[in-house]
C-alpha cells in the first residue's frame, strides 16, 4: 500500500506561493476579513514562511512552503476525542468535519500550526459562490480544518485505478493541488515506500530533513537544503 | 430532515450512548455527511477548456476547469490549472494565474454598457443599450472627421498584443489619428536598448534556464516579471535541474526583493548607478583581459578606437572603460565595494555562459536607457549573445498579414498631423509613445487638444502619476471611451463604458512576445459563455468602422474578431513548420523527425488544424537557430554596436530638422537634459541620475516593485492574493513602507508605527515596516494596491506610491523615471 509524501525542495522554491492559492480554489478555503487577519484569523492550509536574518548589507532571507506534515506519529489524531481526526491505511492524516466538535485540541497538540478552526461562518460575495470547488465540502462555523494532501484527488485517482483494476500509481497520478501548480518544480510528491518515485529519492537525498523531526512525529513531508 | 449543528450534536450524544465503538462514529459521520449536502456548491459535468491566462504578460497556457450543474445546467469555471502542452508554463501556473477566477466572478464587475449621468469622476450611471453607446460613440467620431480633427481622438492602450492590437492600430490608421499611446513603458525602454545595440526593435529575451550564472541588475526574476511562470521554472532548472551543476544568480538592487533573496549574493547598490557599477565590471573585463576575443573581434563595432571615412579618431569602448570606469572611481559612486566588483566582474567573465540582464530596477532613471546598454555591453563582452544561455531574441508567429488599408483624404490628413506626446521628436527621439508628456499636452492644449479618448486595458489615472494626482485633466477631453470590464479609476472618468468581456470569457490569440526565444501562439478561447451583458472590444470596434462608413468600414469588412481571428490563423497552419502543443515527449518525436528532413503534421486541412489548436491550447515552433548572427544584428555595420550608429543617426536627423531644438546635437542633448558630450553620448556611459526633491529636505530614495500577486494594476481586487501581498513581510492585506531600522531609529520611527511619506508631489499615510533588507538612504512600496475605485476589495486596502512620484522621465526612452523620486519620512 502506498504511502503519500511530499518533499519540499528549498531550492527551487521561488516564495511565489502559487501553492497557497491553488489550496484556498480546491478546497474552499474561505477569505477572511483584514480585521479577522489582524486578529490571526487568517486560514492558509498551505502557507510560506518567510524568515529574514542578519544585518544590512549582510542579510539572508528563506522562504519555507508549509502544508500539513502528514505526521506518521500524529499528535492530532491522538487528541482528537471523538475521532474526527483519522489516519487512514495509507498514512494519509485527514480531517473529517461532520465528526468535529471543535474542542480544538488538535489545534493545541499539532506543532507545526497547521490546524484552523473556523471562527465564523465562511460567507462569499454572491458571484465568487459560482467558483467553488463542488468535490469538497463547504465547512461550517465551530469545525477544525487541515490540510489532508487534497484527499479527494486521491478518491478520484482512485476510482479510475479500480475501473482499470489495478492500484493507484506511485507518481504522477495523485498530486495535490500545490504539487501541480508549482512553477519552480519545488514540490515533488509520490509512494514513499516505492524506490523508484522521485519522492522517495529525494527522501533519503543528503540535503533531505524533516521539521523539527526530534518532536517524534515523523512528518511525511521532506525539506531539502539550499545549495 | 433537516438538522441543526446543535441538534445534531444532541443526538450524536443519544446515539453514541446506545451503540458504542469506534464503528457506530464512523456509520455517523457518513449519515451526517448527508446533512452537509446542501452546502455543496451544484454538482454537475466536468470539463476542461485549454486557453491563455491573461492576468500579466507571461501568456502562460491554461486549462479551465468547468462543471456545467446537472440541475440548473449552467456551466462554472471553478479551477484554473496550467497546460501541460503550453510550452511556456508546461502545466504550472502562477498565484495570479489562480485567481483570474475572482476576475470572472468578481462581484463588482460591469454587467453591461452604461453612460455617464453625474459629474466626471462622481460615479454615476445609467445603463443603456449597445445600440446606442456605439450610435453614440460613432456620432461623435463622425463629427470630428467632418471637421478635419481626425487626429485629435487618442488610444491609449497597456499590455495588448496580437490581433487585438492589430485592430486597434488600424482603426487609428484609417480613421486617420497617429495618437496610440501605450501605458507599457517599461517594455518600451527594454526594445530601445535592442534597437541601439543590433537594430532590432524587440524585448531582449534570455535563455535562463540553460544559463550558468545570471547576473541581474534589479530584475524582477521572481516577482512580476515579463513571465513569472516561465521565470520560475528556469530558476528551479538552473539551481537543480541538471544533477551535479548548480548556476549562480547575483542580483543586483538596493533592496533585498524576493529575486535577491534567493540569490547567491544580493549586491545593494546606490540608486540610479547600476550602468556605473556595470562599466566597472566591464573594465575589470577588458583590463584583465577576460572578454570573449573573438567575438568581440568578429561581431561588435566600436570596441578599440576607430576612424572614421573622414578620418576623424572615435573613441572606443575599451578605451571608455578603462580610462572612466575604475574600480575604485565607481566604487564611490555605487556604494560597491572595490573587491565585490572585482570578484563578480572575473566570476562572470569566467562562467560560461553567463547572463547579464537589466531590468525595470535599473531602467526606471533619468539614466535608465544608458544603464540598460551598459549591461547588455556586458553580454557582448562575453559573447554571450545568440547562445545558449545567452540573449536571443524572440521570434513570432507567422500570422497571416491583414489587407493593406485604403486611406481616404480625411485619414491621410489626420495621420500627418504631429503625435500630442512628442514621442520620436526631441522630447523622446526614440520613443513610438511618450506617456509623460502627454499631461502637458493636455494641460496647455498645446500641440492641439484632443477630442476624444479610447481607453483598452490602461488605467491611467492609477499608474501614470501625473493622472494620478489630478485625474481631473482627462475632463478636458470631450468623450472618453472605456473598453474596461471593471470599474476602474480612469472609467470613472469616462462618459461610456463599454465593458469587453473577461480574459475567461472571450476568443483571442495570444502570441508571446518578450520570453525566450521559439514563436508560440496561444490560443485564448471562453471558458464559459460571458456571464453579462459585455461585448468583446474587437467586435465593437469593428461596429464603430462600420458605423463611420467609407474607408473606415472598408478597412473592416469583417463579422466579428472570430472572423479575423481565424483567417489570421491559416498561414500559421500553412507554414509547414512548427507543430500543434502537445506533451514533451510527443514532441520530441516529431522534432527528431524534422531533424530527419521530415514535416509530418497532425493536421492536412486547415479546420483540423483549428480543433487541434483549440482542444491543445496553440501552436509553437520549437526549432530556435542560436548563433545565427545575420538575424540578430541589423544595425549599419552588421554587428553589435557598443557605440550606436543608430543613436548617432537618429539625434543628428533630428539636429538638422527640428527649430524646437535650435543649436544643432547640442541643442538636441541639452532638450533631452544628457550631460555626456562627443563620442561618449553613443557609447554606454554613465549619467549622473536626476531625482526630484532637494536631497536636505528629502533625504531618502522612494522605490517601488510589483510582488508576484499586485503585477497587474486589476488584481488587488482579488481577496486571495490580497491576503498575501508579499511573500517577505507575510502580512495580510498590508503594504507598508519599508524602512531600514538604523534610518527608522535616527526618525523615531518604529516597527509597524503609522507615518506620513511625503514628496515634493504629494504624500502617503502608511504603516512602517522595519526591513534589515533595505539601504539605509532607500524606502520601498509595493505597487498594485491602495485603488480609488475598482471594486470592493480593491477600494479597501493598500496604497499607490505613484501617488509621489515627481515628473522626472528618461527624456531619451520617453518612460517615466518612477524610482527619481526623494521622500521624508515623519511619524502620523
Amino acid at each position: 500500500m502506498a504511502r503519500w509524501g511530499m518533499v519540499i525542495d528549498l531550492d527551487r522554491c521561488t516564495g511565489c506561493q502559487a501553492c497557497v492559492v491553488t489550496c484556498k480554489a480546491e478546497n474552499n478555503v474561505p477569505v477572511v476579513t483584514p480585521r479577522e487577519a489582524q486578529a490571526g484569523r487568517l486560514m492558509l492550509w498551505m502557507t510560506v514562511i518567510p524568515e529574514v536574518e542578519g544585518e544590512f548589507p549582510r542579510v539572508r532571507a528563506r522562504f519555507t512552503p508549509r502544508p500539513c506534515m502528514q505526521c506518521d506519529h500524529p499528535p492530532c489524531v491522538k487528541v482528537c476525542p471523538v475521532q474526527a481526526m483519522t489516519k487512514s491505511p495509507e498514512g494519509t492524516v485527514s480531517h473529517v468535519f461532520a465528526r468535529c466538535i471543535g474542542c480544538r485540541f488538535c489545534v493545541q497538540a499539532c506543532p507545526y500550526g497547521v490546524t484552523y478552526f473556523n471562527w465564523q461562518a465562511p460567507t462569499w460575495p454572491k458571484d465568487l459562490r459560482e467558483s467553488l470547488n463542488p468535490d469538497f465540502a463547504i465547512r461550517p462555523t465551530g469545525v477544525v480544518e487541515m490540510c489532508d494532501f487534497c484527499h479527494h484527488r486521491l478518491q478520484h485517482a482512485r476510482e479510475e485505478a479500480r475501473a482499470e483494476e489495478r492500484d493507484v500509481r506511485g507518481e504522477g497520478e495523485y498530486v495535490p493541488a500545490c504539487v501541480q501548480a508549482c512553477p519552480a518544480r519545488a514540490l515533488i510528491f509520490g509512494d514513499l515506500d516505492d524506490p523508484n518515485t522521485a519522492a522517495s529519492n529525494l527522501a533519503h537525498s543528503p540535503r533531505a530533513f524533516r521539521m523539527l523531526e526530534d518532536l517524534g512525529t515523523s512528518p511525511k513531508v521532506y525539506y531539502l537544503k539550499e545549495g | 430532515m433537516k438538522l441543526t449543528r446543535r441538534g445534531f450534536l444532541g443526538w450524536t450524544g443519544a446515539v453514541a450512548a446506545a451503540a458504542a465503538g469506534a464503528q457506530t462514529v464512523r456509520a455517523i459521520g457518513d449519515l451526517q455527511a448527508a446533512t452537509y449536502e446542501a452546502e455543496l456548491p451544484p454538482r454537475g459535468i466536468e470539463g476542461w477548456v485549454a486557453s491563455v491566462c491573461q492576468q500579466c504578460p507571461g501568456g502562460c497556457g491554461i486549462l479551465v476547469r468547468t462543471i456545467t450543474g446537472v440541475e440548473d445546467g449552467v456551466k462554472r469555471a471553478v479551477k484554473i490549472e496550467g497546460n501541460p502542452h503550453h510550452p511556456i508554463s508546461r502545466g504550472s501556473i502562477c498565484p495570479k494565474g489562480l485567481a483570474g477566477l475572482q476576475a470572472l466572478y468578481d462581484p463588482d464587475r460591469l454587467r453591461g454598457p452604461l453612460k455617464r449621468t453625474g459629474g466626471r469622476g462622481q460615479g454615476q450611471w445609467q445603463p443603456v443599450s449597445w445600440d446606442e453607446a456605439i450610435a453614440t460613440v460613432v456620432q461623435h467620431l463622425q463629427g470630428l472627421r467632418a471637421r478635419g480633427e481626425a487626429h485629435t481622438l487618442l488610444l491609449m492602450a497597456g499590455q495588448v498584443r496580437g490581433l487585438m492590437q492589430s485592430l486597434l492600430l488600424r482603426f487609428l490608421d484609417a480613421y486617420g489619428s497617429p495618437n496610440y499611446l501605450s501605458t507599457a513603458s517599461g517594455c518600451e525602454a527594454a526594445q530601445q536598448t535592442l534597437l541601439l545595440t543590433q537594430g532590432i526593435a524587440a524585448p531582449i529575451a534570455s535563455d535562463l534556464e540553460n544559463s550558468a550564472y545570471i547576473l541581474s541588475f534589479g530584475a524582477g526574476l521572481l516577482e512580476a516579471g515579463w513571465s513569472p511562470v516561465r521565470q520560475a521554472r528556469a530558476y528551479g532548472h538552473l539551481r537543480q535541474g541538471t544533477p551535479g551543476r548548480r548556476g549562480r544568480l547575483v542580483q543586483v538592487e538596493p533592496r533585498l526583493s524576493v529575486t535577491a533573496a534567493k540569490a547567491d549574493e544580493w549586491i545593494p547598490v546606490r540608486p540610479g548607478t547600476d550602468g556605473a557599477l556595470a562599466l566597472a565590471m566591464a573594465h575589470v573585463i577588458v583590463s584583465e583581459g577576460l572578454f570573449d576575443r573573438e567575438f568581440v573581434e568578429a561581431w561588435t563595432f566600436g570596441f578599440e578606437d576607430w576612424r572614421d571615412p573622414a578620418g576623424t579618431t572615435h573613441l572606443g569602448f575599451r578605451s571608455l572603460v578603462l580610462n572612466d570606469y575604475r574600480p575604485e572611481a565607481v566604487s564611490a559612486v555605487t556604494g560597491v565595494p572595490i573587491q565585490t566588483i572585482v570578484r563578480v566582474a572575473r566570476e562572470f567573465a569566467a562562467t560560461r555562459p553567463a547572463v547579464a540582464l537589466a531590468e525595470r530596477g535599473a531602467g526606471f532613471y533619468t539614466n535608465g536607457l544608458y544603464n540598460r546598454l551598459a549591461i547588455h555591453a556586458l553580454n557582448a563582452l562575453v559573447g554571450s549573445i545568440e547562445i545558449p544561455g545567452g540573449t536571443v531574441i524572440q521570434r513570432r508567429p507567422p500570422l497571416t498579414p491583414l489587407p493593406p488599408v485604403t486611406r481616404d483624404a480625411a485619414a491621410v490628413r489626420g495621420l500627418a498631423a504631429p503625435r500630442i506626446d512628442g514621442a520620436g521628436t526631441s522630447n523622446s527621439p526614440l520613443a513610438s509613445s511618450a506617456l509623460p508628456w502627454l499631461p502637458e499636452a493636455l494641460r496647455t492644449g498645446s500641440p492641439y487638444r484632443p477630442n476624444a479618448l479610447f481607453l483598452c486595458y490602461a488605467n491611467p489615472a492609477y499608474s501614470v502619476p501625473e493622472f494620478v494626482r489630478s485625474p481631473d485633466l482627462l475632463d478636458r477631453i470631450p468623450l472618453i471611451v472605456s473598453f474596461s470590464p471593471f470599474p476602474d479609476e480612469t472609467s470613472r472618468h469616462a462618459d461610456l463604458i463599454l465593458p469587453d468581456h473577461t480574459y475567461l470569457e472571450r476568443w483571442q490569440d495570444d502570441p508571446i512576445e518578450a520570453t525566450w526565444g521559439p514563436a508560440v501562439l496561444g490560443l485564448r478561447q471562453p471558458a464559459i459563455p460571458p456571464r453579462h451583458q459585455t461585448r468583446h472590444t474587437g467586435d465593437v470596434l469593428i461596429q464603430i468602422a462600420q458605423g463611420l462608413g467609407g474607408a473606415v468600414a472598408a478597412a473592416f469588412p469583417w463579422k466579428d474578431f472570430g472572423e479575423v481571428l481565424k483567417g489570421s490563423l491559416r498561414d500559421v497552419a500553412g507554414t509547414q513548420r512548427g507543430l500543434i502543443m502537445t506533451t514533451p515527449f510527443e514532441e520530441a518525436r516529431q522534432r527528431r523527425q524534422a531533424d530527419a528532413g521530415f514535416w509530418l503534421p497532425t493536421y492536412k486541412t486547415f479546420d483540423e488544424f483549428w480543433s487541434q489548436v483549440a482542444e491543445r491550447g496553440g501552436w509553437w515552433d520549437p526549432a530556435y537557430s542560436f548563433g545565427d548572427r545575420e538575424r540578430a544584428f541589423r544595425t549599419a555595420s552588421g554587428k553589435f554596436e557598443f557605440f550606436s550608429q543608430t543613436l548617432r543617426q537618429r539625434l543628428e536627423t533630428l539636429a538638422r530638422r527640428g527649430p524646437a531644438s535650435g543649436g544643432g546635437l547640442e541643442g538636441v542633448l541639452r532638450a533631452l537634459d544628457i550631460r555626456a558630450r562627443g563620442d561618449r553620448v553613443f557609447l554606454p556611459h554613465h549619467e549622473a541620475p536626476r531625482f526630484v526633491g532637494d536631497e536636505k529636505e528629502f533625504p531618502l530614495h522612494l522605490i517601488m516593485s510589483k510582488p508576484m500577486s499586485l503585477a497587474s494594476t486589476r488584481t488587488a481586487n482579488h481577496a486571495w492574493l490580497a491576503e498575501i501581498p508579499d511573500v517577505r513581510t507575510s502580512r495580510p492585506w498590508e503594504i507598508a513602507v519599508e524602512i531600514n531600522p538604523e534610518t527608522a531609529h535616527k526618525l523615531g520611527v518604529k516597527d509597524g508605527d503609522e507615518v506620513w511619506l511625503e514628496s515634493p508631489a504629494g504624500r502617503l499615510r502608511l504603516r512602517a515596516r522595519l526591513y534589515q533588507g533595505i539601504a539605509p538612504e532607500v524606502v520601498h512600496v509595493p505597487f498594485g494596491s491602495g485603488h480609488g475605485a475598482g471594486g470592493r476589495f480593491a477600494e479597501a486596502w493598500g496604497a499607490n506610491p505613484n501617488r509621489l512620484v515627481g515628473g522626472e522621465a528618461d527624456r531619451l526612452a520617453g518612460t517615466p523615471a518612477l524610482f527619481a523620486t526623494r521622500v521624508r519620512i515623519t511619524k502620523a
